[in-house]
């Protein structure tokens, strides 16, 4: 069975998303104005407001730079507690939230470096695939 | 935070400053209202929002020593929803010649009410404030508050809360943000985790003195360490208490303020500032420093006054953590030195600033900022007990989102 997953934000900027997560490929909104990178997903530039955004793939790679482990049942019993977030700072600079994969905030220092990987799992509207760290 | 609505602010500028003083404050039994919700005594009512703000007004009211006739004006702010200004007005038997609904947590509403003054909009306004998340089961975080296709406003979506993209990592809730930056601060500074309890116990110990506070017992490095945690590297001590309650203030004309029963206490200066962009950035590696320190700048300005005049201080400590970011931001100690500063007992009588000194969130009352700004004219009128600011002046309140700050200086006015 697919582990599940609290619910995606819906809506036609982030299904873009969600489909080149798909395809196991992780790609953020860029501005092709003022070239800034915009996330979460928007309609318009986070930066300069237009809204000429262009989905341009990450390397993938990264390191760590702030961590949680959630205690809390936020989701009713979704997530089996506790369960681990990342902040990870990718290589264009982009702060990212994220899930280690292949280790825990027990595992992590300053400045780790991490790579993406996507993982099989599903929430209300079905299967997708989810970007998740693991160490590099 | 976009799930609260904003209020125009007016701009932070000279001729608005001391031009309205608040003259009369009131509040709900916090603690006595926190326990009977506990243990439901026979007989016991679930407070509404109405009730608990009539409660405030009659002792703002009785407070300031003036008449329900003398109020011309009322404002209500509601965090999650209430009864219409006009509505709010009758249920208080006043006849205002300006009513309105006036946003909801401390980030705006005195401005407002303020420039009101100002522009002869009335003269004495009693501004009315209630929450009652117990109440109305109100949750923070999951997804209780999620809208469908939010980023489509053609499908009818409204404006979520910023951090619902997130929740497909289960990554939620304003603790989580607090937590976040204190990892990251950890890490930048070289502090341990354990070093945060001297804010949460600081902030008890001012709490301990205050008949109101909701939470009175002394807080052990051992309980501490004891205790649950939220989200890691937060425990439930670093994470304010959730109440129901009321506060009411009456805000009226400077010239008309200096022959009531209280002390007025002058509304020097506010200010505002928020990021613009990249809010993890902001958020984690700046801790929102720029903002907090540019919207101080402001008030002080507006006040015609600098930091070194300001004596004592009421942050918004959402978080004991966030406390610490507030204390930084508006530069009362260094960036990563002020955990230190708290352990040094700067933060009370007799150090550089003595901060909520009424239990602020963590340990005192859950109004959003609105509590803080009683305990600060309470400083100012020279009443606020055992942590009194000897002979103090000057007052600063700062409500700090997760992506903006609003400042108050407040001031003891003269008697005339």
């Amino acid at each position: 069975m697919t582990a599940r997953r609290p619910d995606r934000t819906k809506g036609r900027f982030h299904a873009v998303f969600w489909d080149w997560c798909a395809r196991g490929e992780l790609r953020l909104q860029r501005c092709s104005h003022c070239h800034h990178i915009t996330w979460p997903v928007a309609p318009v530039c986070d930066s300069c407001g237009r809204p000429d955004l262009v989905w341009e793939r990450m390397t993938g790679r990264g390191t760590v730079v702030g961590w949680n482990r959630f205690d809390q049942d936020y989701f009713g019993g979704l997530l089996p507690l506790p369960y681990d977030t990342l902040l990870v700072e990718l290589e264009e600079r982009q702060l990212f939230i994220t899930n280690p994969l292949g280790f825990t905030i027990d595992d992590v220092s300053p400045g780790m470096p991490v790579k993406v990987a996507f993982i099989a799992v599903e929430d209300s509207a079905g299967p997708f695939m989810l970007p998740v760290f693991e160490r590099y | 935070m976009s799930g609260y609505e904003a209020v125009a602010m007016p701009p932070a500028e000279r001729q608005f400053s001391r031009r309205a003083s608040i003259v009369g404050i009131g509040e709900t039994d916090y603690a006595a209202d926190y326990q009977a919700a506990r243990t439901r005594p026979a007989g016991w009512q679930p407070p509404t929002p109405e009730r608990l703000l009539v409660t405030a007004f009659e002792r703002a009211l009785a407070d300031s020593g003036l008449s329900r006739s003398d109020i011309d004006g009322v404002t209500c702010s509601f965090t999650y929803g209430g009864p219409s200004a006009l509505d709010v007005a009758r249920l208080l038997g006043t006849s205002p010649r300006f009513a309105e609904a006036n946003g909801n947590i401390m980030a705006g509403p005195l401005p407002v009410a303020c420039a009101a003054i100002a522009a002869g909009k009335a003269d004495t306004v009693a501004m009315v404030f209630s929450v009652a998340p117990r109440n109305t089961g109100r949750v923070y975080g999951g997804t209780t508050f999620a809208v469908a296709n939010a980023d489509d406003p053609d499908a009818g979506g409204g404006a979520p809360v910023t951090y619902y993209a997130f929740n497909p990592w289960g990554w939620t809730s304003q603790a989580a943000h607090w937590a976040l930056m204190f990892s990251h601060y950890q890490w930048a500074y070289g502090v341990g985790e354990e070093e945060l309890f001297s804010v949460a116990h600081q902030v008890r110990e001012h709490a301990r003195a205050q008949p109101q506070a909701v939470m009175k017992t002394e807080l052990t490095l051992e309980q501490y360490r004891a205790s649950r945690y939220i989200v890691r590297p937060l425990r439930i001590f670093d994470i304010c208490i959730v109440n129901d309650g009321a506060v009411c203030l009456i805000v009226r004309r400077a010239d008309m303020a200096g022959d009531l029963r209280q002390v007025p206490v002058d509304v020097a200066g506010w200010g505002h500032a928020k990021i613009k962009q990249d809010k993890l950035h902001a958020m984690v590696r700046e801790r929102l420093r720029p903002q907090i320190s540019a919207a101080a700048d402001q008030a002080l300005a507006m006040a015609g006054l600098s930091l070194d005049d300001v004596g004592h201080f009421e942050g918004y400590d959402a978080s004991s953590f966030h406390l610490v970011n507030q204390i930084e931001g508006v530069g009362f100690t260094e960036p990563g030195t002020g955990l230190a500063f708290c352990q040094d007992g700067q933060m009370t009588i007799g150090g550089r600033i003595p901060t909520n000194t009424a239990g602020g969130n963590l340990s005192g009352s859950y109004m959003q900022g609105w509590s803080q700004v009683a305990e600060a004219v309470r400083q100012l009128r020279h009443q606020a007990g055992r942590f009194q600011v000897p002979g103090l002046q000057v007052s600063m309140t700062n409500l700090a989102q997760t992506d903006q700050s609003h400042p108050l200086v407040l001031t003891r006015g003269e008697r005339r």
